[in-house]
């Protein structure tokens, strides 16, 4: 649907991808607090709705960028504030380091292996297996991954949203299914392989799932970027 | 005035994280710096638990908000996964539960082995 040129002027002033986001954020979490049905995670909807009316109204996505990317800019001070949960469970984290540790590599690894191998499987291309390689692990360290091993960081960053969002829906399911009791093994397991966007769902799940899942962001990170490096020097 | 002062702390150790990260020798992603020199400082009892709480409080209750224009991105690279979207729903769906499943598990014998309980 076309509209009026004014519309368009509008459109690209950084309040509108601000105000935007905003508000099918908040009819996401509207519709999310009504069902508690775990598919409909309020990120999921917003990112549904949004791209829904940008195509509709042939909005171009630069001029919801411009108000999109203050947004953005926030995953930072976002990412530095997860330190503040840590801190309070940093009891825990000091008597669970070992496990903790271990299970970021451990998991780190399979999630590099099991992506390549799946991407084998199903016959996707090169170029594509490089862009989600990284997929687990937070937004700026996968884009950093892909940039090494020649990938499409664009797509990398919508697989990475893709896959919290995955994470944050069946988190709880898995931790059913695979009778999961204890809260330091869960918040491990939710931060390596949905990162920040698994994490909200560890902090709604309890204190101690929250901060182990915060701290195994940064590990994960850290550990899949050295197997990277090591893949590459090997191959 | 509380929360301004909160955010200027977590900008100033933002800005911090990001200078650090242009000074080492190789490429790591500035955000984590972040995080682990906030924890630092508050470990060291540089940055209390307080002067950073409500701030802190109200953005971990929305942190997934924050990722929403990134998101929104699959408009612009739609075409290139356009035949292939049900193959890449499947890998990340399976590699998410065997990441998960064999994590929890590691953390889980790693926790038995040395003999601990919750």
């Amino acid at each position: 649907m076309e509209l009026p040129q004014l519309f368009y002027q509008i459109c690209d002033h950084s309040f509108f991808g601000v105000f935007l986001t905003l508000f099918c954020y908040l009819i996401g979490l509207w519709i999310y607090e009504r069902t508690r049905f775990a598919l409909l995670h309020p990120v999921l909807i917003a990112v549904i709705l949004i791209g829904g009316i940008l195509i509709y109204f042939h909005i171009p996505l630069e001029s919801y960028d411009k108000g999109g990317d203050l947004i953005t800019l926030f995953l930072s001070p976002v990412t530095a504030v997860l330190a503040y949960e840590i801190y309070r469970q940093r009891k825990t984290l000091a008597s669970y380091f070992l496990p903790v540790i271990v299970g970021c590599a451990v998991g780190s690894g399979v999630s590099l292996f099991s992506v390549t191998l799946f991407c084998r499987l199903f016959g996707l291309s090169e170029e594509i297996t490089a862009s989600i390689l990284a997929k687990s692990v937070t937004t700026p360290i996968a884009v950093e991954i892909t940039g090494m091993i020649g990938g499409i960081p664009s797509l990398t960053v919508v697989v990475v949203v893709l896959t919290g969002i995955m994470g944050a829906v069946l988190s709880p399911v898995l931790i059913k299914l695979f009778h999961i009791k204890s809260k330091v093994a869960a918040g491990v397991a939710i931060g390596t392989c949905s990162h920040a966007i698994g994490t909200s769902k560890a902090i709604e799940l309890g204190q101690t799932q929250g901060a182990m899942s915060g701290i195994s962001i940064g590990i994960s990170g850290i550990v899949t970027v050295a197997f990277v490096m090591i893949m590459a020097a090997l191959l | 005035m509380k929360i301004m002062k909160q955010l200027m702390i977590l900008f100033l150790v933002c800005l911090i994280s990001y200078g650090i990260s242009l000074v080492l020798p190789f490429a790591f992603p500035a955000s984590i710096i972040s995080m682990l020199l906030m924890l630092l400082l508050m470990l060291l009892r540089i940055i209390r638990p307080e002067s950073i709480r409500e701030t802190a409080e109200l953005l971990l209750a929305n942190m997934a908000f924050f990722f929403i224009p990134s998101g929104v991105q699959i408009i612009a690279y739609y075409h290139v996964i356009r035949g292939d979207v049900l193959q890449l729903l499947l890998v990340c769906l399976l590699s998410l539960v065997i990441t998960f499943a064999v994590t929890a598990f590691t953390v889980l014998g790693v926790i038995r082995m040395m003999g601990k309980s919750e």
